[in-house]
């Protein structure tokens, strides 16, 4: 807290002694009492008025500084008022048990938020494990008794998969708890991986791939991953053009691998391109596909921030859209 | 034939995985009660365990840990749950693979056909022989009758994927799929010049119409 600041607070303050100081000086003098002892009595009175402001004001800034201190420090902000030691005045303290019970209620209504937001992220958990059972055995029905029905039915399959799958991370994405490991991983198994999954989907779509050597170790989670690839492939294939093709590209930026994925589809309008990892945000280009539902690149950046990977897009239209993973180099890995 | 013993306690799931791996050419062996599984394999002997966590009662990685301590056997694990962690458990209880379900059908199959390789149960695995040719998968060549000839990977693979399969159609859809397994990702006109090449060689090596066109369905050899 600034001097001014201070003094600002407590202007009526200082006016009335300025008043009762001249309304005494006045008095004194009409009364008689020589102008000598008048000014050593106004001299006694600053010096006592201004060590009483001193000190005041040291005791209020020292105590501003610490609440400073602590808010810094805290990594969840609504935790304060359980920080922070006890007021130096009581008009303070009294304010202090106010915002404490305000505060407290918070806590409360934050952990419950929490706990049924956990419960309900385990429902998701849980009910996609339960969801596969009937996919996997209406896969294998398929595939034991194979017609031109079945293959429909299969294709229809793997789109439910692909649409749980999504909610899946959705929750995992907006979910407090962290349950993904970082590790070394081959960054070129993990795109071996992603080509596998959708390959039925790209070799339908007539998709051409290359894949550059990809000779690079990332420390990231390699199922997050596969899911974040595989969301920017799916959009390749969604956005494709004539004769649609893919690259994976990755480069080394110090300590740093940029991992890019490249299409030569339709391209997204300049103004629309900072706009593209905004939850529910389709576009142009995803309204007249239609079916886009706008989370696939939300769900993608969020898990990003987690896995602190930066996701990045560039694109011309009708030339190319390229979605570029920068991992982050093993040392800057923060805790996690 | 190899036998494979199914851990699964989705009845629908366990029958047709049965019905396909029996379509495969292998035999299977269904366990039902968890509580006698090392038993059960003791007395079976499978080449190999598809092991479900998701089990009732008891889970699979406890499953895995009361089977290593009576076989050796290779178990892959399939399972709904994906991530990293259940992955690395299952690693770590001493599973051989983990692959999550939904499963891809011919990623299963090669995964089982793999692990059982591995094991040294399937030891021929760098040369096939079907019909006088011999291809091997090392070297990248086609031999018949003294001669021999070069082939590229693509060719190798187009074979390889024809010749594990004699007398079986193969249609273009899934030998494109084998291919993309096997990172070539070639699209369909690739793969025609591909067949034009390859079938060329064999004529070279006297195998004219060694590679059968059904029309409309795929190849066979």
């Amino acid at each position: 807290m600034k001097v001014k600041d201070y003094l600002a607070d407590r202007q009526g303050k200082l006016l009335l002694h300025l008043t009762a100081a001249a309304a005494m000086s006045a008095f004194l003098q009409l009364t008689g009492t020589s102008g000598g002892i008048v000014v050593i009595l106004l001299i006694v009175w600053t010096i006592g008025l201004v060590s009483v402001l001193v000190a005041d004001y040291l005791k209020i800034n020292t105590y501003l500084n610490t609440m400073d201190t602590i808010i810094e420090g805290l990594d969840k902000k609504y935790l304060f008022f359980e920080c922070l030691p006890v007021p130096p005045s009581n008009f303070l303290k009294k304010m202090f048990q106010i915002f404490r019970q305000s505060a407290k209620s918070m806590i409360e209504a934050v952990s419950d938020a929490e706990a049924q937001q956990k419960e309900y992220r385990e429902y998701i958990e849980s009910w996609v494990h339960e969801i596969k059972v009937p996919i996997t055995a209406q896969q294998l029905i398929c595939k034991n008794n194979e017609s031109e029905v079945s293959k429909k039915i299969l294709f229809q399959a793997g789109r439910i998969e692909a649409h749980v799958e999504r909610a899946l991370y959705y929750a995992r994405a907006g979910s407090v708890e962290k349950d993904f490991i970082i590790e070394a991983v081959d960054l070129n198994e993990i795109v071996k991986k992603t080509i596998s999954k959708y390959r039925t989907l790209l070799i339908r779509n007539g998709m051409q791939i290359e894949v550059e050597p990809l000779p690079a170790e990332v420390y990231t989670d390699g199922k997050w991953v596969e899911f974040m690839i595989g969301q920017i492939v799916a959009n390749a294939v969604r956005y494709r053009s004539d004769n649609p093709r893919i690259r994976f590209h990755s480069e080394r930026l110090g300590g740093q691998i940029r991992l890019s994925v490249t299409d030569n589809g339709i391209g997204i309008p300049p103004h629309e391109l900072v706009r593209i990892f905004e939850r529910g945000f389709t576009g142009t280009n995803g309204r007249k596909e239609g079916g886009s539902t706008g989370m696939g690149l939300y769900i993608c950046k969020k898990l990003s921030e987690f896995l602190q990977i930066e996701l990045s897009a560039e694109s011309s239209e009708n030339e190319y859209t390229s979605i570029c993973m920068t991992f982050p180099a093993k040392e800057s890995l923060t805790e996690m | 034939m190899q036998k494979i013993m199914i851990i699964e306690d989705e009845a629908d799931i366990r029958n047709e995985l049965a019905q396909l791996l029996g379509n495969e050419g292998f035999m299977v062996a269904i366990l039902e009660q968890t509580d006698t599984a090392a038993a059960r394999i003791n007395e079976e002997k499978p080449d190999l365990v598809l092991l479900d966590i998701g089990l009732q009662g008891k889970d699979g990685y406890t499953l895995c840990l009361e089977i290593r301590r009576v076989s050796q056997v290779p178990i892959i694990f399939v399972t709904s749950r994906e991530t990293s962690i259940d992955e690395l458990k299952a690693l770590s209880v001493g599973g051989d693979d983990y692959i999550t379900k939904p499963y891809n059908i011919p990623v299963l199959i090669a995964r089982i056909k793999v692990a059982l390789r591995r094991c040294g149960e399937n030891t021929a695995a760098d040369h096939i022989q079907v019909k006088g040719l011999v291809l091997n998968t090392l070297k990248g060549t086609l031999e018949h009758n003294g001669k021999s000839v070069e082939a590229t990977k693509n060719e190798v693979k187009i074979l390889a994927c024809l010749m594990q399969r004699p007398g079986e159609i193969i249609s273009r859809m899934n030998l494109i799929e084998y291919l993309w397994e096997n990172q070539i990702y070639i699209d369909d006109n690739t793969l025609s010049v591909n067949m034009t090449r390859l079938r060329s060689k064999l004529t070279d090596l006297g195998l004219k119409d060694y590679i059968i066109t059904k029309r409309g369905m795929g190849y066979k050899v």
